[in-house]
């Protein structure tokens, strides 16, 4: 037992990281056994800590015919597991085989069948259906894991499923933690899909969604295979004794086996041969958005990328990490088109560097009093655009960035759940580290950079120019 | 060699076993004790200059300063000819300038030294905040004081901001969920200064001339409270504010008051038409205010009924149980000095809307009805007392709340008491409360959505809406002129 103990702390890492010289980032590395690496952020103070699990698992993970998958899933983990959300688990495992059995021959009557299937026995199967989720009840405790973390006071529940990544989360009281080890291992391991069906509409309600295959059985594979610790990050920030974490995280996620290898998505981006141009109408803004196909996330393209979208667009409250945007302030698209031309109402410039491709984006909305059109701004945005590719900018607007960029880096420092979410994520991709290195990177940037990448990506063949136009009270159904 | 295997496989399978009989089911989870007492606001109170007072807390946990002026003035004290004054001037009071600088020059110091300010005219207050690294605090403050006491709101930027504003009024009745507040709103508030909406005639009417006299009448240091933490001394702190403020004058305090008297309108259906798929439903009536006694018991039974999130009655009955929709509750919102409003809300299909609506009465009478379990009791004051500490995480938005105490004029021992008036709220007093605070007779049912799929309803609650009550049907005014459609 000692040695194992030994092991547990030779594999625990102090990564102390300056940011400058009266800026440390003390992050805690353990990584367990079956591979699930935990990442501890001490923060003295108010007694609470953000507890945070991420999973490599997102939208870019589903293929035709199960798009919704990962999302679904998402909601599902809160449905409790074998142990949790259930009085009696045989009865109710017997009972979901049932529901899910009558579902496939309700979805292969009306979905394989060209003319909508036999009407009658796809009403007898539904009234059977409602009989089994009425039986089922009895023994569901409805939204268990939810009611436990907020009685022990757990704040900032939720979860959320992006294209890349999805995340858990819960904030507790500093004596509490043990909780959401004990109830997050449990649905890694543990999870049971019970009452699959209600919740898919509630999905289709968030989201309308077109019919979607996946059941039952169809999410317990795509648990197995993503919701393993060896496809998942749990970070822990607030005010905590790392050592008690780590080992906390070596009894309840410890447990839980290594799963099967994932093999790495491979993407690839064809290229685009001409410029392409979508028009839309309708009850919204009458605005323009112009993109370009960038490289994705890690690209030493990307840093030059940021500053260019920050100087285009900044002072509209900045894009965070290395997503360089902004809505009006002193960026000079904003001086140029809202106040010296006052062509614009708004205008943005964002960097997005996405992990497996990335996009820079244009948004505008002309001045509707002036009867400026989308395509007058447009032309303003290529001509800005021009000079860009051949003059740059000027040192004082890159200072401006690297000033701001290294503010907001410090700023975001104090709010523990951003810096969860920003290190959770970037863990999965590059590694955590890559928030400081890519601060380096952004401070290395030059004016050279910046010509180099406007002349490289600001090209009409690499470009999408979308126009909305707004037709308010022209599409109107009447009463 | 196999027989050293099957031993190792033993062992490991044994440790493994071993490792998941000791987990425990949460029921058997024995946690430390943890105490935790609030800060108090007298340890972070302090006067400064020409009677100006402040929350100040040092924090030198990261190399950083914010500061928030809270000035006791808001949209609701705008008379009726100028509108919208406060959104011109939570545009401008920067970008205007003040008498020595140009208002494009502070923002792009602000932004060079990567900082950030910002102001915004709230209902009854407004605040400035600026946030610097502390190696900036003297420049920042300079800044943040100058745009607080010398505002010009020169014509440029305040053409601009007038033209902005105007374009966003064309799109007030785009979004179902905007048009829904604003007009649930004007039902429960009739023609009052709470329900007022600006239009192009009232925006193009202010001049910026209006806007000194405004600031003039109202920002000097009596009627304003700051908010301050991060890395610096507190003396030294103190010291630069005084200089800053010493020779501003103070005014003598205006506030208006009115009436708090609403016009009860007829319960029943009131329907807006928009070519949604969804129908977005507000269903109550007028509130009660934050300083009422019944407030705690209030919070506690709200909980229970449609605001305690996947813990409620209403997410149970409506997301979980039907599937009906994401995003569904009850909320009781409170206004300072004046009654606040109680809702149920959801959104929905259209064909199950009538649906959703019969099930949140449903719930609205049940709490009336029968006394609430010990479960539910347990789940809203335990998430009370054990998230409490939550409010105080970050200094800043600490010192903030320590302002709007004394701003709003709440007991200053009023976080140190809170969690014993959760604790000694009853069933009984639940009960009480939701027999007093909720009326479903009373209640209005505001739908934004397509009326017909709405009105004809689905298989579990067929149409037609006026099954709920009488239907009427509210015609949307025109933004630009406020006139009622013709």
């Amino acid at each position: 037992m000692k040695r194992t103990l030994i092991l547990f702390f030779t594999l625990l890492v102090f990564a102390s990281l300056a940011v400058s010289a009266e800026i440390q980032l003390d992050v805690k590395e353990h990584v367990l056994s079956n591979g699930l690496k935990i990442l501890i952020i001490p923060k003295p103070g108010v007694p609470r800590v953000v507890c945070h699990i991420y999973y490599k698992v997102g939208s870019i993970n589903e293929r035709p015919g199960i798009t919704g998958i990962a999302h679904l899933h998402e909601h599902m983990m809160f449905k409790g597991t074998k142990m949790m959300g259930v009085t009696d688990f045989a009865k109710d495992d017997s009972l979901n085989k049932r529901i899910d059995k009558l579902m496939d021959n309700i979805y292969r009557e009306k979905f394989w069948k060209s003319d909508g299937g036999d009407k009658e026995k796809i009403a007898q199967w539904e009234k059977e259906y409602e009989e089994l989720v009425k039986e089922e009840k009895q023994y569901i405790i409805k939204d268990d894991l939810w009611t436990l973390y907020m009685k022990n006071g757990g704040t900032g529940l939720n979860a959320s499923t992006g294209n890349e990544s999805t995340g858990y989360y819960v904030t507790l009281p500093s004596n509490k933690v043990e909780l959401q080890m004990l109830l997050e291992s449990d649905r890694m391991f543990n999870a049971y899909f019970r009452e699959f069906y209600s919740e898919k509409d509630v999905v289709m309600e968030e989201r309308r969604l077109s019919e979607n295959r996946p059941g039952f059985f169809f999410n317990i594979e795509f648990h197995d295979r993503y919701y393993v610790p060896n496809n998942a990050v749990a970070i822990y920030v607030g005010d905590l004794d790392p050592q008690n974490i780590i080992e906390m995280a070596e009894k309840y996620f410890g447990r839980i086996p290594k799963g099967p290898d994932l093999e790495p998505i491979r993407t690839y981006e064809p290229p685009q041969y001409s410029e392409k141009r979508m028009y839309g109408e309708g009850n919204a803004p009458t605005s323009l958005q112009m993109m370009f196909h960038t490289p994705p996330d890690g690209d030493p393209d990307v840093a030059p990328l940021s500053v260019l979208a920050s100087v285009l667009g900044s002072g509209g409250g900045g894009g965070g990490r290395f997503r360089g945007r902004g809505g009006g302030g002193s960026g000079r698209l904003y001086k140029i088109l809202v106040q010296e031309k006052q062509l614009a109402v708004s205008v943005s410039a964002r960097s997005r560097a996405m992990w497996y491709a990335g996009a820079f984006q244009f948004s505008a909305s002309p001045r509707f009093d002036k009867n400026v059109k989308p395509e007058d701004l447009e032309k303003e945005i290529w001509a800005e655009i021009e000079k860009i590719q051949k003059e740059g900018v000027t040192p004082e607007e890159i200072q401006q960035v690297k000033n701001r960029s290294r503010s907001m880096f410090i700023r975001s420092l104090s709010s523990s759940m951003g810096l969860a979410r920003s290190l959770g994520r970037a863990e999965l991709n590059r590694g955590w580290r890559s928030i400081l290195t890519d601060l380096d990177d952004l401070s290395n940037v030059t004016n050279d950079d910046i010509k180099r990448v406007a002349a490289k990506y600001f090209v009409k063949d690499n470009s999408l120019t979308a126009i909305y136009t707004r037709t308010m009270g022209q599409r109107q159904r009447r009463r | 060699m196999k027989k050293r295997l099957t031993i190792l496989f033993t062992i490991v399978l044994l440790v493994f076993s071993l490792g998941v009989a000791q987990v425990q089911k949460p029921s058997d989870l024995k946690f430390p004790p943890l105490k935790y007492e609030p800060p108090d606001p007298k340890d972070f109170r302090t006067e400064f200059a020409s009677g100006l007072r402040g929350y100040i807390q040092e924090d030198n946990s990261l190399p950083l300063f914010n500061i928030s002026a809270i000035v006791h003035f808001g949209g609701l004290y705008v008379p009726k000819d100028k509108l919208g004054l406060d959104s011109v001037m939570s545009d401008t009071l920067i970008k205007g300038g003040t008498k020595t600088r140009e208002g494009s020059d502070i923002e792009d110091r602000i932004n060079f030294i990567g900082g950030s300010l910002n102001f915004r005219v709230g209902d009854q207050t407004s605040t400035l905040s600026l946030s610097v690294l502390s190696e900036d605090i003297d420049e920042g403050l300079e800044l943040f004081f100058d745009v607080l006491m010398n505002p010009e709101f020169r014509e440029g930027p305040l053409d601009l901001a007038k033209a902005s504003l105007i374009q966003r009024l064309r799109q007030a009745n785009d979004q179902a969920s905007g048009v829904l507040s604003r007009e649930y709103e004007r039902l429960l508030y009739g023609d009052h200064p709470l329900t007022w909406q600006p239009t192009q005639a009232t925006y193009e009417g202010i001049t910026g001339a209006d806007l000194k006299a405004v600031h003039a009448q109202n920002f000097f240091p009596k009627n304003i409270i700051l908010a301050a933490s991060g890395d610096f001394k507190k003396a030294d702190l103190k010291a630069k504010v005084n200089k800053a403020v010493s020779g501003w004058k103070n005014k003598k305090l205006s506030i208006p008051m009115f009436s708090k008297k609403f016009p009860q309108p007829e319960p029943g259906v009131y329907f807006i038409q928009m070519r949604t798929n969804q129908g977005y439903i507000s269903l109550g009536h007028l509130g009660l205010e934050d300083t009422n006694p019944d407030y705690f018991a209030v919070q506690v039974m709200n909980f229970i009924l449609g605001g305690g999130s996947f813990t409620s009655r209403i997410t149970t009955k409506v997301r979980s149980d039907e599937g009906l929709s994401y995003n569904q509750g009850s909320r009781f919102r409170y206004i300072w000095g004046y009654p606040g409003m109680f809702s149920g809300y959801v959104q929905t299909k259209s064909s199950t809307v009538g649906y959703a609506i019969s099930l949140i009465l449903g719930e609205f009478n049940r709490i009336r009805r029968e006394p609430v379990s010990d479960d539910e009791m347990e789940t809203a004051i335990n998430y009370y007392l054990e998230s409490f500490s939550n409010s105080f995480e970050s200094p800043q938005s600490t010192m903030s709340t320590f302002a709007d105490l004394e701003m709003t004029g709440k007991p200053m021992d009023y976080y140190k008491t809170y969690r014993d008036k959760i604790k000694v709220v009853t069933k009984a007093k639940v009960q009480d409360v939701a027999n007093k605070y909720i009326h479903p007779d009373k209640c209005v049912i505001m739908i934004v959505g397509d009326f017909e799929p709405c009105n004809a309803g689905g298989d579990k609650w067929p149409g037609p809406l006026d099954k709920l009550g009488k239907v009427h049907t509210i015609k949307l005014r025109n933004p630009l002129t406020g006139e009622e459609p013709k």
